[in-house]
């Protein structure tokens, strides 16, 4: 273990090290915050967390693991997206391909969709948790404010999957989406007509929840996510609430 | 150590506890991960190559082992919408390996297209890019077109081909179907190339029906047309008795008087009913070649005659005597439509069929049916069920306009998404089983169904659901060069005097000029390029048949001799083929030494006598007309240039073409044209 270790220090050592992590060696307070703080990826990260926001039982884990199904879903997407042609009656040739001869195709598509089917769950219990730990309540009223536009993206993006498949399900499944969206007061039609690029469900429909499945959504997805993040260190870490003494 | 840095309740190693339940759960992880490629590794399709190299092995063929590449194997035609994998399992199409005769080793039989232009699905159904034989073959719940029966299989080739097609006997009947049996009255079947299937069942009119028959025989006849005429083309709808006593009602209250109702027929010799007379009817009726056309049921309960016009078993129970004698004597004056020609008859021959004609009876017939006398209400009744049940829609009624589109288009009817097909309970869920259901009992559906029960055999039902399979939508897309519409039947119709004389003959009802008219006689084209003046004025005067192993010949149509020459100069001179080619025949090559170099070709090069008589004496051919007399009939131009390419004057002939040198072909109408009939002889 000993060789392990001081092989480590090593490493840090080196100009190569030095150059990505830029805190330098060492472990102490200062040097932990700064490479926290150094770090893009981990500066939204609070520097210091109480222990007890780890264990299980505060959070159940539920917001790391939707963020685990999020990357499940953008890594089998991008593989399924080599694949896949939004296009009239393409789309649906492809998912036969897939099913047929695409190496482990049908495995792909199954772990994209049980992803997806999972993290509305996990939203959900997610929001749950928070709610009923009084997780909402202030200073955290803002981030609660993202978790809902959160939501309303997962559902988005589920529904906007939905069609890509172009089958029978798919079809009817956004037809009547769609015409409940005209039911809408005075404007419903119009609604309708901008979600569909037109009066039914075609090509153009096809196209547009293509492009809002795999380019809108999710950028704006990993936008708030960030944000949702940051807020968590601005707020003051995780809510834990205090032990009650025995 | 700083004091920030005291130990918490973090722990740096994991307990015993923990780690087993990460290797666990790793172990897991790993293993279903694994599942995907070995599902992939051990597919169905993979299975199949693997013994089909097995067998391969077993056989020594170290070739085909060698050279067979495995992996997917696809057809796929962008053009056709065509991804067909079938190869991956079906790896032996071709029959490389011989004698594998299990499934999916099996040879494919001689197609008549090649693999890689067409692929599989199309003629076969089932899905094309499927990779597993529950997927490929079956319904399953994302696809609804299984393979085809094999007895439905020649729908396949009624995609493209859009007329009668050699090789495709269920596909080709079941087409004529849709027209002799009438569906196309109702339903609409249109093709890829914009033609509408007509019907070909000429419905008589009713608007004179009380001339012709009782309302008795119209009241038993609507209940059940086969108990008439077991060959009746008139379905059954299944009417109950209030129902059809109306119909027969309104049916005989709406006729009204025909143009030849005035005329009144002398009744000559019915009065003399003697042996001698019914023979002699007996002849007239053989004589006159009814039997081409009209069935009648003999002692044994066959049917012996045509099926152009309606049997006459039991004629003698429905028509009105008067009116059978006016018929004969003209039929276009009580139905202008009809098929039957004007035989010119005089009025004892009139007398004598007639007479022949109503001895074919059965008087049980009608024995049993009694009508209550029409009332206005029944009458009114009568007139509103004949507009609701489609009569119509066949025939013609006074007062009762034709229905229009008064059944569902059939137009791609061989597509129809099983999603908007109604079930009858116990069905089998697919196409080609509800298709046949529906045209076997049409009412098992439900008993508010408007579509009669038609009296058709199992074949039959089979053929049209053949013939219906192939509207599918697949062929409306396909690119135009593929589709090979059928003959197009025109309205052609001769002018002039002797074309209002051949109307009056109804030429047209037997042979075919100019792509309409009927199949049953030579096509007549190009006959004026074809046969001799005199000829054809001999055979008008008396026709005789040509085939030796043909009974049935031409009937005799008393023409006189201004009527012959009229006839026979139009023919002549209006159906000349622009084909042929005049050129190369000056009389005098046709000489002896040409004629004898002819007859050596005839009897020993090509074996002509084989299907030709050309001498009574030595020649046994009977599949071709005999040639005894054929200097005296045909003109040495067609001859020549029909012997050259047979199929180019009439494309569905026997004639084989031999590719004959020119010099051959002259040599041979030389020889042909020495043929003559002995002076004073008719043959």
């Amino acid at each position: 273990m000993a060789t392990i270790k001081t092989e480590f220090e090593k490493l840090r050592s080196t100009d190569v090290w030095r150059t990505i992590f830029r805190s330098g060696s060492g472990s102490s307070n200062l040097h932990r915050s700064q490479a926290v703080q150094q770090n893009i990826f981990l500066h939204l990260f609070s520097v210091k967390i109480r222990s007890r926001a780890l264990e299980f039982s505060a959070t159940w884990y539920l917001g790391a693991l939707t963020l685990s199904t999020f990357f499940v879903l953008i890594a089998t997407g991008i593989l399924l997206m080599f694949y896949y042609h939004p296009s009239v009656p393409q789309a649906y040739a492809d998912m036969k391909d897939l099913q047929f001869v695409v190496a482990s195709g049908v495995f792909l598509r199954n772990l994209h969709r049980w992803s997806a089917h999972a993290m509305v769950f996990l939203v959900f219990a997610h929001m749950f948790k928070v709610f009923y730990r009084g997780a909402y309540r202030p200073p955290r009223q803002f981030n609660w404010v993202i978790g809902v536009f959160l939501l309303l993206l997962t559902l988005l993006l589920s529904y906007t999957g939905y069609l890509l498949p172009w089958d029978q399900l798919s079809f009817w499944a956004v037809t009547v989406g769609s015409n409940i969206a005209k039911a809408v007061p005075l404007m419903g039609k119009q609604i309708r007509f901008l979600m569909l690029g037109g009066n039914e469900v075609n090509a153009n429909a096809l196209l547009r929840f293509y492009v809002l499945h795999c380019v809108i959504l999710p950028l704006t997805a990993i936008l708030l996510v960030g944000v949702h993040f940051w807020r968590i260190r601005k707020d003051g870490g995780l809510h834990v609430p205090e032990k009650k003494t025995p | 150590m700083d004091d920030n840095n005291k130990p918490g309740p973090l722990r740096s190693r994991p307990t015993m506890r923990e780690l087993v339940y990460f290797c666990v759960i790793s172990l897991v992880l790993l293993v279903s991960l694994a599942i995907a490629p070995a599902k992939n590794y051990f597919s169905e399709w993979r299975h199949y190559q693997k013994s089909y190299l097995a067998i391969a092995g077993q056989r020594q063929s170290g070739t085909l082992v060698r050279s067979f590449q495995g992996g997917l194997h696809q057809t796929w035609i962008a053009k056709l919408g065509v991804v067909d994998r079938c190869e991956s399992c079906h790896v032996n199409l071709s029959g490389a390996l011989v004698g594998a005769s299990e499934q999916p080793f099996r040879k494919h039989p001689p197609m008549p297209h090649k693999l890689d232009e067409f692929g599989c699905v199309i003629c076969h159904r089932g899905q094309g890019p499927a990779t597993s034989v529950k997927e490929a073959h079956y319904t399953t719940e994302a696809w609804e077109q299984p393979l085809l029966p094999a007895r439905f299989l020649e729908s396949g080739c009624g995609q493209c081909h859009l007329g009668p097609l050699q090789g495709a006997p269920r596909l080709n009947e079941g087409r004529s179907l849709l027209s002799s049996m009438g569906c196309v009255h109702c339903h609409t079947v249109a093709q890829p190339d914009g033609n509408v299937l007509k019907p070909d069942d000429n419905p008589p009119p009713l608007t004179h029906i009380a001339e012709k028959t009782s309302r008795e025989w119209i009241y038993a006849w609507i209940k059940n047309p086969q108990l008439y005429a077991g060959s009746a083309t008139m379905p059954n709808f299944q009417l109950n008795d209030q129902d059809a006593a109306d119909i027969s009602a309104f049916l005989i209250a709406q006729s009204s008087a025909s143009p030849a109702s005035g005329t009144e027929t002398k009744t000559v010799a019915t009065a003399a009913p003697s042996a001698n007379a019914s023979i002699e009817a007996a002849t007239l009726y053989g004589a006159s070649f009814c039997s081409s056309c009209h069935a009648i049921q003999n002692e044994a309960g066959n049917l012996v005659g045509g099926n152009l016009g309606p049997e006459l078993t039991r004629v003698g129970s429905k028509v009105n005597p008067d009116w059978l004698r006016r018929w004969l004597d003209n039929p276009s004056s009580y139905h202008p439509g009809t098929r039957m020609p004007h035989y010119r008859m005089d009025q004892k021959q009139v007398a004598l069929l007639s007479g022949f004609l109503l001895a074919k009876k059965d008087n049980d017939y009608l024995a049993n049916v009694h009508l209550a006398p029409a009332s206005a209400d029944s009458i009114a009744r009568g007139k509103k069920l004949v507009a609701e049940t489609g009569c119509a829609a066949c025939h013609q009624i006074n007062g009762v306009n034709p229905p229009q589109n008064f059944a569902p288009d059939l137009t791609l009817v061989g597509s129809r998404a099983l999603a908007q097909v109604v079930f009858a309970p116990g069905m089998k869920h697919n196409l080609p089983d509800y298709i046949a259901a529906k045209i076997h009992d049409p009412r098992s559906f439900g008993p508010g169904l408007k579509m009669p029960k038609f009296a058709l055999g199992d074949s039959q039902v089979d053929e049209l659901t053949t013939a219906l399979l192939a509207q599918t939508d697949r062929a409306a897309g396909f690119p135009k060069e593929l589709i090979i519409s059928g003959g197009r039947t025109t309205n052609y119709h001769p002018g002039g005097k002797a074309g209002r004389l051949m109307e009056d003959l109804r030429c047209l009802s037997c042979h075919a000029i100019n792509g309409n008219g009927g199949d049953m006689a030579p096509d007549l084209t190009w006959e004026g390029s074809a046969v001799q003046h005199t000829w054809l004025e001999d055979f008008l005067k008396n026709p005789n048949t040509l085939r030796p192993a043909l009974i049935r010949r031409m009937p005799k149509f008393n023409l006189t001799p201004d009527e012959i020459k009229t006839v026979t100069d139009y023919i002549t001179s209006a159906y000349q083929s622009p084909a042929l080619d005049l050129q190369p025949l000056d009389p005098h090559v046709l000489n002896a030494d040409a004629a004898g170099r002819g007859k050596q070709l005839f009897y020993s090069k090509y074996g002509c006598q084989s299907c030709h008589i050309a001498d009574y004496k030595n020649d046994k051919g009977y599949v071709g007309p005999a040639l005894t007399s054929v200097g005296n009939r045909l003109t040495p131009e067609w001859t020549y240039n029909w012997l050259k390419e047979p199929n180019a004057f009439r494309p569905a002939t026997l004639m084989p073409n031999f590719s004959l040198k020119d010099d051959e072909a002259r040599d041979l109408t030389a020889f042909l044209m020495t043929l003559k009939a002995k002076q004073g002889g008719g043959k």
